[in-house]
């Protein structure tokens, strides 16, 4: 329930962000933290609370940026519709790479890369079928209004994105709290104990992937009516997957503040190294390079991991000095 | 002592206390007045890829925009401005279109007049879409795609050529050559690279080559990047096309034409369009046999214009490769800062209205005089070049050409 508590108070807070943040350039960087908060945190339903690493998660934010994108441009369906219809057609091809691997058992690496293939392949499809505007990519047209879910300020963006986020986060932490979540994290723990005390492992991560699947989805929508255009290597680039899951790995795998702890920490980091020495070609990527890996060396559990620890070696400092002064 | 000299003149101790005095006086009243008297900077924003996998080019735009900022400074700088010198505001857009948009929101804020993006067609859509978004001036340097400019923008402008305007100059004036030919080319395959502009510009090209009877037997896509052209190569042997057109970036274009030179592939001709490589002095220095006889339909400057010559002399002096990336840049700039020397400020309005009424003389390159439609600067246009004796020489159109074309280079 603190968590919940913490919850709530965060996203509250963040809420009122644009009232007090009037650099559209500091509100596109904290959008964009959110946004791979978002990203991170969908990854993190499947891979951090079920254990399901995938290198894929690209397939279904590709999904959901061409549905909300294909929607608009070739038949001229309202884009919040295709936010709907995006997040959901995401889950659908999340549900049919879930049954494909779950069904025959695949898991760990192979797992891993057959999320890696299908994301491949998606990427192939849509360099190559007509409605997705193939490698020339679709633009949608800039029309400002909220109508259109097209916003005249940043603000706008940031509290859509805010919403959907704040749902993402709101169902890890219902993982973190209720019964499913202890199957899903059961399964994850040891899958063969989980269905020995009758948890159906199918199921469990079938839901997560469902889920995990959707978020990703929603987060492509919003991609794709940020910056209005798409192209396969954007939709279903490896960049995707491999943000997706850097976010919570750096943040803390399983945790409900994770992703959002990585989200802060990379982009930070992204930002300051090109502030930095970003004149110089290619330094800041390198920079950035050397401090991820400095980063996950000393913190192998993440970021939630670092807080906790201290968190803990406080109270034993606290508990050491009263039993000092008895 | 009396602080004077024996000779009448100032003594050491009374001049250093005379002349620190009188520049401690101007330094508080006279200088101040000078450098208030000097306009602030103007800021142009340049953003490209300078890092990934088209670094190369971004670079290649980056320095040339850095070239046209210090000829406009060493010219006196904006001189409706009362002589406000350009300052460049530099960004890397890392080859994605997402780190470009927000670029442009952080020079935005930092106070840019405008903009000069950014080498690729998916980085110049997202950065001039969010330049768009508060009416800040978006000058494209490179980026071809036609619906850069033709989406109703009223920040965008290019004074380059779109892969509109040159595949119809590519087919235009391959038919030309091909109709004078005594063995002229009826076969053709297609090599692109799958973003944007290649696709586009294959597609463009798979429609217009059979109204010239020129029959398209395959269209093949390449990723980015493509480190092995053996297959495609195979594949095109197998076809025997007539003429084989690439348009890809430059580090798949070379890798192609050598794949191509040791496969040991017999054509009439390789002709390319915006090929990355062929109108490329480092490509032919570094790879002639390769690059021998290389026909491409490109940017490139007018080889008649001594300002131009000037200016590719000036750039191989820094070490530059002088590439179409260098000049296109320093025109994108060139055009920008006369549109701002036009508007007499750097009002958003005032200098996007200078801008769409350009009429910048642009006569060292192949252009007919300069017309702002929808952004797009109908006067520019491409030469098609060839590579021939370890040189690159314009061979059409003939107003500007230095050589006469070969063709066809086999059978």
């Amino acid at each position: 329930m603190k968590q919940l508590v913490l919850l709530l108070v965060l996203f509250a807070a963040l809420a009122l962000v644009p009232a007090f943040v009037g650099s559209d350039f500091w509100m596109n960087l904290i959008i964009m933290v959110i946004y791979a908060a978002l990203l991170g945190q969908a990854w993190n339903i499947l891979g951090g609370y079920g254990g399901q690493f995938s290198f894929g998660h690209a397939a279904f934010f590709g999904t959901g940026a061409y549905t909300i994108a294909v929607l608009q441009v070739q038949y001229g369906i309202n884009p919040w519709v295709g936010l709907v219809a995006g997040g959901l057609l995401a889950a659908a091809v999340a549900g049919f790479i879930g049954f494909a691997t779950f069904r025959y058992g695949l898991k760990g690496s192979y797992f891993a890369l057959i999320t890696l293939a299908f994301a491949e392949v998606l990427r192939i499809l849509s360099n190559s079928v007509p409605f997705t505007g193939a490698g020339v990519g679709l633009l949608i047209d800039l029309d400002p209004s909220a109508a259109n879910l097209q916003f005249a300020t940043k603000a706008g963006y940031f509290w859509l994105l805010l919403t959907i986020t704040f749902a993402a986060f709101l169902t890890a932490w219902w993982l973190g709290n209720s019964r499913f979540g202890a199957q899903l994290m059961a399964v994850r723990d040891n899958e063969d104990a989980a269905r020995a005390l009758g948890v159906d492992p199918f199921r469990v991560k079938m839901s997560a992937f469902l889920m995990s699947g959707m978020f990703s989805g929603l987060a492509g929508t919003f991609y794709a009516q940020y910056f209005l255009y798409l192209d396969p290597s954007i939709a279903y680039g490896s960049a995707v997957s491999v943000e997706s899951l850097l976010v919570p790995i750096v943040g803390g795998l399983g945790t409900l503040f994770g992703p959002l702890f990585g989200a802060v920490a990379l982009h930070t980091l992204s930002e300051v190294t090109r502030e930095l020495i970003g004149d110089l070609p290619g330094a800041s990527l390198v920079l950035y390079g050397v401090l991820l890996v400095l980063v996950i060396l000393f913190s192998p559990r993440g970021l939630a991991g670092l807080v906790t620890a201290l968190g803990l070696r406080r109270a034993a400092a606290r508990a050491g000095k009263k039993e000092t002064r008895a | 002592m009396t602080g004077i000299s024996k000779n009448g003149g100032l003594g050491r101790r009374q001049f250093l206390a005379t002349t620190g005095a009188a520049a401690l006086g101007l330094g508080v009243t006279g200088f101040p007045a000078v450098l208030r008297a000097q306009a602030a900077p103007v800021k142009i924003g340049l953003i490209h890829p300078v890092s990934g996998f088209i670094a190369f080019s971004g670079t290649q735009c980056r320095e040339g925009a850095l070239m046209a900022i210090a000829d406009i400074n060493a010219a006196g700088g904006i001189k409706s401005m009362g002589g406000a010198m350009v300052e460049a505001v530099l960004a890397d857009s890392q080859g994605k279109p997402e780190i470009g948009a927000a670029e442009v929101t952080k020079m935005v804020d930092a106070g840019v007049a405008g903009i000069v993006a950014g080498y690729s067609s998916a980085i110049s859509l997202a950065t001039s879409q969010e330049a768009a978004k508060s009416n800040t001036p978006h000058v494209v340097d490179v980026g071809v795609a036609d619906n850069i400019v033709n989406r109703g923008l009223k920040n965008t402008f290019r004074f380059s050529p779109g892969y509109g305007a040159c595949a119809a100059s590519a087919v235009d004036g391959l038919n030309a050559i091909n109709q004078a030919s005594a063995s002229p080319a009826k076969t053709a395959m297609i090599i692109h690279e799958e973003s944007v502009f290649g696709t586009g510009t294959a597609n463009l090209l798979a429609e217009r080559l059979p109204l010239i009877g020129i029959e398209v037997q395959d269209v093949i896509k390449h990723a980015n990047p493509t480190r092995d052209f053996t297959n495609i190569v195979l594949q095109i042997k197998s076809n025997k096309p007539d003429l084989i057109i690439p348009a890809n970036y430059y580090n798949e274009y070379v890798l192609l034409a050598r794949t191509m030179r040791q496969q040991r592939i017999e054509a009439k001709g390789i002709y390319s369009v915006l090929g990355g490589a062929a109108s490329n002095y480092k490509f032919v220095n570094e790879f002639p046999e390769a690059a021998d006889l290389i026909m491409d339909c490109n940017h490139w400057f007018n080889p008649k214009s001594e300002v131009a010559l000037q200016r590719k002399a000036a750039a191989e002096a820094k070490g530059l490769v002088y590439t179409y990336e260098v000049f296109l840049a320093y025109n994108a700039v060139l055009g920008l800062v006369d549109a701002i020397e036009r508007a007499g400020s750097t009002d958003k309005e005032a200098v996007n209205d200078a801008l769409a009424n350009s009429t910048l003389d642009m006569s060292f390159m192949p252009y007919n005089e300069t017309m702002m439609v929808d952004g797009q600067n109908t006067g520019a246009a491409p030469v098609i070049t060839q590579v021939q004796k370890g040189d690159i020489a314009v061979i059409s159109p003939a107003d500007f050409a230095s050589a006469e074309p070969v063709f066809p280079i086999s059978g």
